[in-house]
């Protein structure tokens, strides 16, 4: 949390007892965001290496102070067009199931508290991305933001992986 | 509620260490009830028993007290010991460890119950029965056996043991230095009978007289006494015993009285913990008594306190004093250590890895700058250099553990599965004190324990066979540690009947591994063994022989960035010998560039590096591209193929081939560029990121970016070689 220490957290006017922090971003102009408390730290963008044999979206991996930390890339994993990285690229480093992940978004807007009373869940909500990596909807200044089911997005982005690599394996070992 | 929960975790820890070393001395109480072990059990009892009852394990306390007064009985030889008590004893040892590492899901089972039932009926049987005879007439004549052959009451006040420290001889230091007036003869007394009176309350450590007031001889008056003494006296006697012989004297003599037990105690005494340095510094013996003795012991070898107790230079009392003393000192060494959580370690693990990885961006940059200024900076880092590669060397070291404790549980393993095969074998341990990094010990175990088992179940032939093949009816499993040029050694052998070649041959050629026309040499051909469902024997044995485990073994051994080799002799007897790496979070590395890719391939696996000539790279059918070097077709492995990026090189004859090798197989890397070599801090990735076994770790590069790690062996695994 001291990441955001020089952010203003919440609207002072918005004096309503049950709310949730929450860090929201771009990923092509619309805004997602993610429980604050998930959050580890946000960073620019860095170099990364080329992991073989992974993911489509596993990016790679990136040196987060001493910890090599694989990141995923956001418009690939939500089968979006990509672009280049440019200075708004950020990665935000959050924790599952206590291992850490960085994922690379547009760019990072702020840290917001949404009433929770606010929040919807909208099965039948038409979003750009997969239903089921919503966890529901909120809303702050008549501004709609997607809140991402983290949790689910990182580890079916590992079994994905994983699978993809066994499958490549398999392959593999028929040759032998 | 959560102070004992607390305690009951410390307890585990603390019981887990203690059983660890109970069950070997078990075993080694068959062998013989050397005093010394016996003690170690009885200690290690009692101190379960106490912890236990703190952490409210109260059935345990309970249990342990009844074990406790066995071993009581054993250690005063009340008792004698057979292959019955060690069997009782272990048992109660799984009876322990269930009801402390058990799950909470068969806590309540009626299993456990009935075992600690049927034990305490073992233990009570045990006591009856097994009194040695002599101690049994005795009893028949006069004295009342104090133990009746009562039915186990649960005790409720596991503290009233019959273990009592009091009774272990406590002896007191005073120092007594005497003021006796000058004029003291005229009074009728005789200081020199109360000197006497002093000595008879124990023995004189040091005397020292005082001469000072000793006048010229034309001054001398025989009438008055001049002398005075410093005298320090062993004693158990109280000071107030003390005080009661100068009581006559006390008033108008200055007497002063001093208590130094505890300087005599003191943890300065560290150091001697030879137990003749002991009696020496307690002055039981004299240091005349004690080179003799030393010069004894040379001749004959027999235990220092032995050879004293033959020589009558003290009494069988003192020795024991002594012995108890050493133990004392013992302790106060071990409780010297501090017990630190491994995660700590690992953390200044990375911290130091962090340092490494700065410090070799300082010196980058320190090249960068010239003149001057620039040597001088470069001339800072190679000084830090030096400090930081010590510091690595002291912290790895904190991570080195000797292997003993790991050994000496394969006793007990050893002398049960030995019982079930109705073999006799004895466990021969060389090099306990070698040290292997914690994470190698904590992973060896297992593969260990399967080729001990191997041992037992294929090597080591019954007693009778053994009889007719001319060996002794007691076969012998070894294992041995030892240090050698950078790596650390583990064999495993026994004098068994060994592996039959020939069979591993026909077996070889009838899964089709091997044409009958094929050369092999032994190292390969017993290679075979540690392929999966790779087994010779024909009957399926409960343990081993079901083709499932040497394969496991290699495979653990290779986690750990080891080797495994086999070697064997018919009749003989078998030998495996484990290599591994003295630490896994460091490697020596070579930095090699695949188009903007950087890759650390361990030193360890590089033969050399060439540009091949165009006309030595051929494609050969069913082995692809190779290249001829001296002699021989290396196949050619294409890196950026493999990997799926972009090289600079597409030809090896434009870039480079690094010529790599693991277990006998060659391959050659094509490379755009050597960089140089590092030590590369390794840092574990993902386990779910890639499974490409090619990648074996990451390590973080001087200018901050990650670089993968390729592991040879698996390499050489994932392309099917």
């Amino acid at each position: 949390m001291k990441n955001f220490g020089n952010r203003t957290p919440a609207k002072e006017d918005e004096i309503i007892k049950e709310e949730h922090q929450h860090v929201t971003f771009l990923i092509a102009d619309e805004s997602y965001s993610i429980g604050v408390e998930k959050v580890r730290e946000i960073i620019g963008m860095t170099d990364i290496t080329h992991v073989p044999n992974t993911a489509y979206f596993m990016e790679g991996v990136i040196n987060l102070r001493g910890t090599v930390v694989p990141v995923i890339d956001m418009r690939k994993r939500f089968k979006m067009e990509t672009r280049e990285y440019d200075a708004y690229t950020v990665i935000i480093i959050v924790e599952v199931k206590e291992r850490l992940i960085g994922m690379i978004v547009d760019s990072v807007s702020d840290v917001v508290n949404i009433p929770i009373s606010t929040i919807q869940s909208t099965p039948n909500f038409t979003a750009k991305i997969q239903t089921d990596f919503i966890e529901g909807i909120g809303q702050i200044d008549n501004t709609l933001i997607i809140i991402l089911n983290v949790e689910l997005i990182l580890t079916e982005a590992e079994i994905e992986s994983l699978n993809l690599i066994d499958a490549d394996k398999s392959t593999m070992n028929n040759q032998e | 509620m959560e102070a004992i929960e607390g305690l009951k975790d410390i307890f585990t820890g603390e019981a887990e260490e203690i059983l660890q070393n109970l069950e070997p001395d078990i075993v080694r109480l068959e062998e013989g009830s050397e005093p010394e072990v016996v003690n170690r059990i009885f200690r290690s009892i009692h101190t379960l028993k106490g912890s236990s009852g703190m952490a409210g394990f109260n059935d345990i306390s309970q249990f342990t007290h009844k074990l406790e007064n066995l071993i009581d009985k054993v250690r005063s030889g009340d008792l004698k010991v057979d292959g019955g008590l060690i069997d009782i004893l272990l048992n109660s040892m799984d009876w322990i460890k269930m009801i402390i590492f058990g799950s909470d899901a068969d806590a309540g089972g009626d299993k456990k119950n009935k075992l600690k039932e049927q034990l305490l009926g073992q233990i009570e049987e045990y006591r009856h029965n097994n009194v040695p005879e002599k101690l049994k007439i005795e009893s028949a004549v006069g004295k009342e056996i104090t133990d009746k052959p009562v039915a186990y009451k649960s005790d409720t006040d596991p503290g009233l043991s019959s273990y009592n420290e009091e009774e272990k001889p406590g002896y007191k230091f005073f120092r007594v230095r005497t003021g006796f007036k000058e004029s003291i003869f005229k009074n009728g007394i005789d200081p020199l009978i109360i000197m006497e009176d002093l000595a008879s309350l124990g023995r004189i450590s040091t005397r020292k007289v005082d001469r000072t007031r000793l006048p010229d001889m034309k001054k001398f008056d025989p009438e008055n006494c001049y002398l005075n003494w410093d005298i320090t006296i062993r004693t158990k006697h109280t000071r107030e015993e003390i005080e009661d012989i100068f009581q006559f004297v006390n008033d108008d003599n200055q007497i002063a009285i001093e208590d130094l037990t505890t300087n005599y105690n003191m943890p300065d005494k560290l150091s001697p913990h030879k137990i003749g340095e002991i009696m020496l510094s307690e002055n039981i013996i004299t240091e005349n008594e004690l080179s003799n003795v030393l010069d004894a012991q040379k001749t004959d070898g027999k235990k220092i306190a032995e050879i004293i107790l033959e020589k009558g230079y003290a009494s069988r009392e003192d020795v024991n004093y002594a012995l108890s003393e050493q133990d004392k000192i013992r302790k106060k060494i071990e409780s010297s250590t501090v017990r630190v959580a491994t995660g700590k370690l690992d953390t200044l693990l990375n911290l130091l890895g962090e340092m490494i990885i700065g410090q070799s961006a300082i010196s980058k940059a320190a090249e960068l700058i010239g003149g001057e200024e620039g040597e001088r900076l470069k001339n800072a880092v190679y000084g830090m250099d030096r400090t930081t590669r010590e510091f690595q060397e002291q912290i790895m070291a904190i991570r080195m553990i000797p292997i003993g404790s790991t050994f000496e549980q394969f006793k007990r393993f050893i002398r049960d599965t030995a019982k079930d095969y109705g073999k006799e074998i004895k466990l021969e341990l060389e090099g306990i004190e070698t040290e292997f990094d914690k994470t190698v010990i904590e992973k060896i175990n297992d593969p260990l324990k399967h080729m001990i088992r191997n041992s037992i179940d294929h090597g080591i032939e019954t007693p009778d066979e053994r009889i007719k093949a001319e060996k002794p009816a007691m076969g012998v499993i070894s294992l041995k540690a030892y240090h050698q040029e950078g790596n650390v050694y583990i064999e495993i052998s026994d004098d068994g009947r060994g592996v039959d070649k020939e069979k591993v041959r026909r077996k070889a050629e009838k899964i089709g591994l091997l044409k009958p026309s094929d050369e092999i040499s032994d190292e390969k051909l017993l290679n075979f063994l540690f392929l999966p469902g790779f087994s010779t024997t024909e009957k399926v044995g409960d343990l081993s022989g079901r083709g499932v485990g040497m394969d496991v073994v290699k495979t653990n051994i290779e986690q750990l960035r080891g080797t495994i080799k086999i070697d064997t002799e018919l009749g003989r007897g078998t030998r495996v010998i484990i290599k591994l790496p003295l630490t896994l979070a460091i490697i020596d590395g070579m930095l090699v560039r695949v188009g903007k890719w950087i890759y650390i391939i361990p030193l360890l696996s590089i033969i050399e590096s060439i540009q091949p000539d165009k006309n030595d790279v051929k494609t050969v059918e069913g082995r692809g591209e190779v290249i001829y070097i001296r002699d021989r077709y290396v196949t050619l492995l294409r890196i950026y193929e493999l990997f799926g990026i972009a090289p600079e090189h597409k030809n090896p004859w434009e870039g480079l081939v690094v010529i790599v090798e693991s277990n006998g197989v060659y391959l050659g890397l094509l490379v755009d560029e050597l960089i140089g070599e590092q030590q590369i801090v390794i840092k574990s990735i993902d386990s779910t990121l890639t499974k490409s076994r090619a990648i074996s770790g990451a390590s973080i590069l001087g200018d901050g970016t990650v670089s993968l790690i390729m592991d040879i062996h698996g390499l050489i695994g994932e392309i099917g070689h």
